[in-house]
């Protein structure tokens, strides 16, 4: 089996799997507990916050665990808003995550005003198309770091901006990015960040979101201190050691996963190139490395889907068909791709463990397919 | 309509088969293979498919009975 949707999630780190594994049997204590078999999952826990923190340039305290990044993007837009009772209004984009998407939905049903920029057709939101919908209303501008579909990464430093200027809060939803781009908070200037542990290799189920000091906020699940009294339930300990290695794994070996990465993506796009197959690369160049959403003009990408997996080979679409029709994803919609390549829409997404024999025999399998 | 095979002739193909072959070669298309020549076709085996035919009708896709 060839794995090419890391995108969706990836293989955890063997390193972080056995880092996990004392707490899940020997070291189980609870580590809230005021007594001595808790003081070691206490000190770990405070050991991979400073771990998390010191990867994204953050404080520890600054750094609060969660489920995921589906919680962590509930919990910055829902905390956010339940923390402003004079219901001030929200920017997002109409190509987030549906964490993102639907968080916001239930805010506006709750009478919080939400508007959704629309990405220019590079799947990029532009400061201008922000600073032409906020103003002084505006409580929080929630832009994703990089789109998960089509891998765009946002000008957040430059949205930032524009969202301080109107004193407005800034949010990025930053599960895709975490562990794959060099990630700086202080630099980007974001007040909140979410991000997701199997995005980067670690386990599923754990989380984390970044929250500025001083940024106002709610707690979103309540009935507990944990968390500095913000984010209640006890501590998936085993899990937030495992997400602490595997992020800090991937820091430290960034370089080289880029450069390898890079050249896998340019070894499969050249090798379909050969063969004349003529693709769309959606999100052009300004995209995560590895993560390469292709369109093909007049072909099924659901039917491309499911004989690659035939193949053995993993790979996602962006689109799907019931007995009617194929329905598009929203972020093909919302960068305007015309309905012909939009149903011929593949993603592949490199990682770490990808080879270039595995490259080989997706380009090959794919050239059989559309040829 | 009966849709028969376009490669063997097989008669009257029946509604699990139109519709692997519709989520495998493509919603619009007008030729059809029975189960036999599909997987030919495709360098996989029958039960291959068959195991594609169930998590469809597992996801309660329409395509299939």
């Amino acid at each position: 089996m060839i794995y090419a949707d890391n995108a969706a999630t990836t293989q955890l780190n063997k390193i972080a799997f056995e880092a996990m594994m004392p707490w899940l049997i020997d070291e189980f204590g609870n580590a809230s507990q005021p007594y001595s078999f808790s003081r070691k999952p206490k000190n770990a826990l405070a050991e991979a916050r400073a771990t998390i923190a010191k990867c994204i340039n953050a404080l520890p305290e600054e750094i609060f665990f969660t489920s995921g990044g589906t919680e962590s993007d509930n919990w910055a837009i829902k905390g956010s808003a339940f923390a402003d009772s004079n219901k001030r209004a929200t920017i997002t984009s109409a190509f987030e995550h549906h964490a993102v998407l639907h968080s916001c939905a239930a805010i506006e049903r709750l009478g919080y005003p939400v508007t959704y920029l629309m990405p220019a057709v590079t799947g990029i939101i532009t400061p201008e198309s922000l600073s032409n919908k906020i103003c002084d209303s505006t409580r929080l501008v929630s832009i994703m770091l990089a789109n998960n579909e089509i891998g765009t990464i946002q000008p957040i430093k430059e949205l930032c901006e524009v969202a301080h200027s109107y004193g407005a809060m800034f949010h990025t939803d930053a599960v895709q990015a975490v562990g794959h781009i060099k990630i700086d908070v202080r630099e980007l200037g974001v007040d909140m960040l979410s991000a997701s542990a199997h995005k980067f290799n670690g386990p599923k189920g754990v989380g984390f979101l970044y929250i500025r000091k001083g940024t106002k906020i709610a707690p979103y699940v309540d009935g507990g201190a944990q968390e500095n009294s913000r984010r209640a339930g006890t501590e998936n300990v085993a899990s937030i050691i495992g997400m602490a290695v595997a992020l800090k794994e991937n820091c430290d070996c960034l370089d080289d996963y880029l450069t390898s990465i890079c050249m896998l993506e340019h070894q499969l796009l050249s090798m379909l190139s050969d063969a004349h197959i003529s693709y769309i690369r959606n999100g052009g160049d300004k995209s995560l490395p590895g993560l390469i959403s292709l369109s093909f003009a007049g072909v099924d990408g659901e039917a491309i889907l499911h004989r690659m997996d035939l193949a053995g080979i993993c790979i996602s679409t962006g689109s799907a068909c019931n007995s009617e029709s194929t329905e598009i994803s929203h972020v093909l919609k919302a960068i305007g791709l015309d309905e012909k390549h939009a149903k011929g829409t593949i993603r592949i997404s490199l990682g770490k463990n990808n080879t270039a024999d595995d490259v080989n025999a997706i380009a090959a399998t794919l050239i059989k397919i559309l040829k | 309509m009966r849709i028969n095979c376009v490669i063997c002739g097989k008669e009257d193909l029946d509604k699990d088969t139109i519709g692997i072959n519709k989520k495998l070669l493509g919603i619009d298309i007008t030729n059809f293979y029975c189960m036999e020549c599909l997987a030919e076709y495709l360098g996989c085996t029958v039960q291959e498919l068959l195991d594609k035919i169930q998590d469809f009708k597992d996801e309660g896709c329409t395509l299939f009975k």
